[in-house]
């Protein structure tokens, strides 16, 4: 492979990567994309599995609010259908199980209720955080310097309501309540309209999902880029200064023997987690707040499991397909059946402490686990898959993690605007650097036009 | 279909419920506001104002400037009103419909979950 020259590089090919790559497309800059993957997406990726399930093993739902993916998606001409919500949900509490209706689960009213009241304490502080500086906001410091965990612990009595909103945010975050700085908790919220929009299937972030899975529009602006995207590109090394960058990209040949080149370029957009961002090998070495930063916004940790069966069973219980659990692998589910309901597919989220635990597992003994806890929630019918998938994303070697970055606490009032400060010719992309959904595949699109905004004012300047 | 008489019976016993519920006024704090009822079915429409973390009598009409508008059926609105009907569950479905700002939707969303749950 021949050295390459171009105007703006971008690594990774995910939406924040595509998304900038486009903007800078777009006003006329000479743009290359380096992906490590053999695939666009990033931690969205779509497949079908043997038996012909259309899977979704990264983030795969749009909700209001998110205008850029539904601009995105309306340009691609890619289809949307409701999440599937009729009907119960499956409650596991101390060992019992119940149903409920509504948001959130009611066989302990009183804790139901201070569970209620505990979110909207969470969202009323939410919106004192300012998105654009989120270390400015009323008692920045005294809050980033506690956790969600602690928080929860001395504000919400009882015990079932700690559990119900640790479930929702172990499958929000793929993290521990204990690990999340309660101001990035705030910002977090804030930029996902609150944690009852972040919780909720209609009317929130879990409303709808793409008929044709959501990594579809990755593949459309995968499309436009053209010979312009380098795919299975991993870049190994950035040397950065006055005059540019110099990326090193390790590419896979024909026979999987890998052969270095290097792609000469103006300016540079970052378009990954910040924990990842830093192992690209910089010369000279990256700022010591810029690094810092990434050592504490290690990727949360989860596995997504699809069960397929013949047919949504729970559907005819009148069952959602809906689990809040306080105990098992699982703890949260959703129907992930497609529009038709031709078959069944029950979604687990296996998030936090759980998915460490099983980290050593192999993929058959987690599909083992991740059966018994379905049947525990949704009887006998659900032991008998017709096959099961998953998606550990820890092992993913260019993700190792998710769904997003865990900002531990201190780092927002001590590193935040590294988040974004450009260093030299270098730019950072990335749903961790959006201020209106974080986290999630519409702050992932903002972030990219962001950078390419920063990127057109440098070239002009 | 529940007429404005019942909506308004119902709407009284909810309010001497809520007002007494240490929780919601906790929650009420710092939230004056005008709600709009309007009833899909009917077409009757009513006004809640809440002020100083007091849920005010039911008036008829929609004439002062809404802050959030809840749309429903009139059976609905009577059996949210006596308790009958998890209002999260309708919201869900569809079946309610809160317009507003975001923070005002989301309060009013939680306070109708809490009011429901804590009877």
């Amino acid at each position: 492979m021949q050295d390459r020259t171009c105007e703006t590089l971008v690594i990774g090919a995910g939406y924040a990567g595509l998304s900038a790559a486009r903007e800078l497309t777009r006003a006329g800059v000479d743009v290359l994309v380096a992906e490590a993957r053999d695939r666009v997406g990033g931690r969205v990726w779509t497949q079908t599995t043997p038996a012909g399930a259309l899977i979704d093993h990264g983030g795969q739902w749009i909700g209001p609010g998110q205008d850029h993916l539904q601009k995105l998606a309306d340009e691609c001409g890619t289809a949307t259908f409701p999440t599937y919500t009729t009907g119960e949900g499956v409650e596991w509490r101390a060992g019992t199980r119940s149903t409920y209706a509504g948001l959130i689960p009611t066989s302990d009213p009183e804790a139901a209720a201070d569970g209620i009241e505990a979110i909207f304490e969470l969202d009323l502080a939410s919106a004192e955080v300012p998105l654009h500086a989120p270390w400015d906001a009323p008692d920045a410091r005294a809050r980033d310097e506690q956790t969600l965990g602690g928080w929860l612990a001395a504000s919400v009595a009882s015990d079932g309501a700690r559990a119900t909103i640790a479930a929702a945010v172990k499958s929000i975050f793929g993290a521990e309540p204990g690990e999340l700085s309660l101001l990035f908790t705030l910002f977090y919220l804030r930029s996902g309209g609150g944690l009852m929009n972040l919780a909720r299937t209609t009317n929130g972030a879990q409303e709808r999902r793409f008929t044709a899975g959501a990594q579809q529009c990755a593949l459309h602006l995968a499309e436009d880029l053209g010979d312009r995207l380098l795919l299975a590109s991993p870049v190994t090394a950035v040397q950065y200064g006055g005059d540019g960058v110099v990326a090193t990209v390790a590419a896979a040949g024909p026979g999987g023997d890998r052969h270095a080149f290097a792609i000469r370029a103006r300016r540079l957009v970052v378009a990954m987690p910040p924990a990842l961002s830093v192992r690209l090998g910089w010369s000279p070495p990256l700022p010591g707040r810029r690094d810092q930063l990434s050592m504490r916004a290690p990727m949360g940790s989860v596995t997504k499991i699809h069960a397929v069966y013949d047919r949504p069973f729970w559907r005819d219980e009148g069952l959602n397909g809906q689990v809040v659990s306080d105990d098992g692998a699982i703890r949260v589910t959703f129907d992930d059946s497609p529009a038709d309901g031709s078959h069944g597919i029950l979604l687990g989220f296996v998030a936090g402490s759980e998915c460490r635990a099983l980290d050593g597992c192999t993929p058959a003994q987690r599909a083992h686990i991740a059966v018994a806890d379905l049947v525990r929630y949704f009887g006998p019918r659900a032991a008998k898959p017709v096959e099961i998938v998953e998606q550990h994303w820890p092992a993913e070697p260019y993700t190792r993690g998710g769904p997003v970055a865990v900002f531990s606490p201190g780092l927002l009032t001590d590193f935040g605007p590294a988040l974004r400060d450009p260093v030299g010719p270098v730019h950072w992309a990335g749903t961790e650097t959006a201020t209106e959904w974080c986290g999630y595949i519409d702050g992932a699109l903002s972030s990219g036009v962001r950078a390419a905004g920063e990127v057109l004012a440098a070239l002009s300047g | 279909m529940a007429d404005r008489d019942e909506i308004a019976e119902a709407y009284a016993d909810w309010r001497v419920r809520c007002n007494e519920n240490d929780r919601l006024r906790r929650m009420l704090r710092g939230w004056d506001r005008v709600v709009h009822l309007v009833a899909t079915d009917t077409g009757d429409r009513f006004t809640v104002v809440v002020r100083d973390q007091i849920l005010a009598e039911l008036t008829d009409g929609a004439d002062e400037v809404a802050d959030v508008v809840v749309t429903a059926t009139s059976e609905d609105f009577a059996d949210l009103f006596w308790g009958d009907l998890n209002p999260s569950q309708k919201y869900m479905s569809g079946e309610i419909t809160l317009a507003g700002a975001q923070e005002d939707v989301m309060r009013l969303d939680a306070m109708s979950m809490v009011a429901f749950l804590d009877q």
